[in-house]
């Protein structure tokens, strides 16, 4: 596959031509401290400025994204069909599937590498179509951290900073612009016709940019993803859970920044002026709610703060990597720990198990 | 079908009936038969109020239709119940792993449904009735709490003269008429005289049944690989996918909702 070079400027005006044929997305100023993946408009204030210093430190911060860009492909009250009961009581059900072209520019790899584990979780089994129709419309446009976005950053340490798979078009800083790889067909349509530089020394730039990348790459953890999930197996008695859980107020903020959270609820809505008709939508839920595993009736099968916690973690490190035979569901982000009003990290709660677990 | 799983199919409901106070049989006409296996259940949708998973109460049959039962226990149960004969509701299924009744020819088995454990119950039952010679002794031990909460109660005559060795039981009579036994589910086990070279158990009821029945069979020498329980959890998908149900490693809508108990025992949250 193809690689170009581009400088920012030439990047960055050429997203925003592109954005105005196919709805794209990109990280935008959200007040004063945060950014939002927002859809880029003919005036969007689209900013690279410190990937000057080989840093993509800004835009492409983890932290200050707060909702990862994967959410996008399951959007909160996304509806899955329509509805209509004629005066006899009949009922029709319409499918809604999303098929728009959309671009998402300025992925980070743990981001999509949570994108490619999702990927995995919709097309198994019993595959989502929902999911997987605006996945197919979609093309990713990421890029390559050589520095740590915060100090939260783990993303090495489970394994996330080497993806490449998923993206589409794959970036790294350079001291003279981006290096732009092309990594599929879809990629290759895109950049067609952008004007673009052909780059002649792919490997030669990796190689300067694989030197500029910051070792330790954000924070360690004592264990490997795969030996996390076995001291996990075991670690049901650890008061570690009741720990890292008493001063938790099962907000679910944790579940709603978490790049890799995909738990689901439903709701229908009536058309007020049509009673007859309404929609079945898709929202947002979290395992760190209070009522996630309650049945109707009352019964609640994971009372209390601290299975839920070992539940979300248990998830991550060692459920679905064992379901799904992936490496870590936690993809280092950061953002829980960054997020969490009461200060309860996911890295402290595993380095604190680990840790215990002894050698 | 559907191009999403997500997606009902209509289904007429051909007639409702009270069974309790809070329960009642629904009879459906569905669009093509439904081949499903006892211990499945399906997804009930009231469009405009929601969706609820609900075990089917019927044997598999080729017909078209399908009986399930209903507690009233939230909103989207309470609109079902008010649905008047004649008018469609959202169905899509079956999901689940179900029992396979090959697995369990040959053998006596031991059938302890507790209050809407029945339901679900009910469709093994019919199953294995209906092919009474492929199996050994077949017992059932059905316990409500008063006769009023009594499932099925008219049938237990048919299902005895069918060949099946009949324990329904209440907690109290409440001065009812009651034509079975006063006393818990698990009061007639010990005198079942089981062998437990040759016997299986299927376990349906609340959370709380399963442990002391579970006591009572391993007294009897029943080991945990001969003992399978269905297991109820939050559902809002039944694909594996919307994670409520999720048992630790386990979606009980996949995996389950009929487990072997030796699978759950080192699964803390299975039978919490």
């Amino acid at each position: 596959m193809d690689a170009f070079l581009a400088s920012k400027r030439q990047f960055l005006d050429w997203l925003r031509h592109t954005a105005a044929d196919t709805e794209t997305f990109f990280p935008q100023p959200l007040g004063e401290a945060s950014f939002q993946f927002a859809r880029v408009r003919p005036d969007s204030p689209l900013r690279l400025e410190d990937w000057d210093s080989g840093t993509p430190r800004e835009a492409f911060r983890a932290s200050a994204n707060p909702v990862p860009p994967g959410k996008l492909l399951s959007p909160p009250g996304e509806t899955l069909f329509r509805f209509r009961r004629d005066p006899d009581g009949r009922l029709e059900f319409f499918p809604v599937l999303d098929d728009a072209p959309r671009i998402i520019a300025g992925i980070r790899p743990c981001d999509l590498h949570a994108i490619h584990l999702l990927d995995g979780i919709q097309s198994a089994g019993v595959p989502d179509p929902h999911y997987l129709s605006r996945r197919g419309h979609t093309t990713l446009i990421a890029h390559d951290c050589l520095q740590p976005c915060d100090e939260h950053c783990f993303c090495d340490a489970v394994g996330a900073l080497r993806q490449r798979q998923g993206a589409d078009l794959f970036l790294t800083p350079m001291e003279d612009g981006l290096l732009v790889e092309v990594l599929s067909e879809k990629g290759a349509a895109l950049v067609e016709g952008a004007g673009f530089s052909p780059c002649g020394d792919r490997e030669a730039r990796l190689a300067w940019a694989e030197g500029q990348r910051a070792r330790p790459f954000g924070r360690p953890l004592p264990a490997s993803p795969e030996a996390i999930a076995g001291i996990l197996a075991g670690s049901g008695a650890s008061p570690v859970w009741r720990e890292h859980s008493e001063r938790c107020f099962s907000c679910g903020t944790c579940n709603l920044v978490c790049p890799t959270c995909y738990c689901f609820d439903v709701s229908d809505d009536i058309d007020l002026a049509a009673p007859a008709e309404g929609r079945r939508c898709r929202t947002w839920d979290g395992c760190m709610l209070p009522d996630f595993a309650q049945v109707a009736g009352g019964h609640d099968f994971r009372p209390g703060t601290a299975a839920r916690q070992h539940h979300r973690v248990a998830r991550k490190f060692q459920y679905l990597p064992r379901q799904m035979a992936t490496g870590s569901h936690c993809v280092g982000c950061g953002r829980c720990g960054h997020q969490c009003t009461v200060d309860i990290d996911i890295y402290d709660i595993v380095k604190d198990l680990v840790e215990r677990a002894g050698p | 079908m559907s191009a999403s799983p997500l997606v009902p199919f209509p289904a007429r409901l051909e007639a409702s009936e009270p069974l309790s106070e809070r329960e009642r049989l629904f009879r459906l006409a569905l669009p093509a038969p439904m081949s499903h296996r006892p211990g499945q259940f399906v997804m009930v949708s009231f469009p405009g109020v929601g969706e609820a998973p609900i075990s089917i109460a019927c044997a598999p049959r080729d017909d078209a239709r399908l009986e399930l039962t209903i507690r009233r226990v939230g909103s989207v149960t309470q609109a079902l119940h008010a649905l008047e004969p004649g008018r469609d509701l959202g169905l899509r299924g079956p999901y689940g792993n179900g029992i396979d009744t090959a697995l369990l020819a040959g053998q006596d088995l031991v059938l302890v449904a507790g209050g809407l454990g029945l339901a679900p119950m009910r469709s093994l039952i019919q199953a294995l009735l209906a092919r009474r010679e492929a199996f050994g002794r077949l017992i059932l031990l059905a316990g409500f709490r008063t006769p009023a909460e009594a499932l099925f109660r008219t049938e237990y005559p048919d299902w005895t003269a069918a060949g099946m060795e009949v324990h329904a039981l209440v907690n109290r009579t409440e001065h009812q008429p009651w034509e079975g036994q006063e006393g818990l589910v698990t009061e007639p086990i010990p005198h079942l005289g089981l062998d437990p070279g040759r016997t299986l158990a299927v376990l349906v009821g609340p959370p709380v049944m399963y442990k002391f029945v579970v006591l009572e069979l391993a007294a009897c020498g029943l080991s945990s690989e001969h003992i399978f329980v269905d297991l109820e959890r939050r559902m809002k998908c039944g694909i594996g996918k919307c994670g409520h149900c999720q048992i630790e490693d386990l979606y009980c809508c996949r995996q389950g909702p009929v487990f072997r108990l030796s699978d759950l025992e080192t699964r803390r949250e299975a039978l919490a």
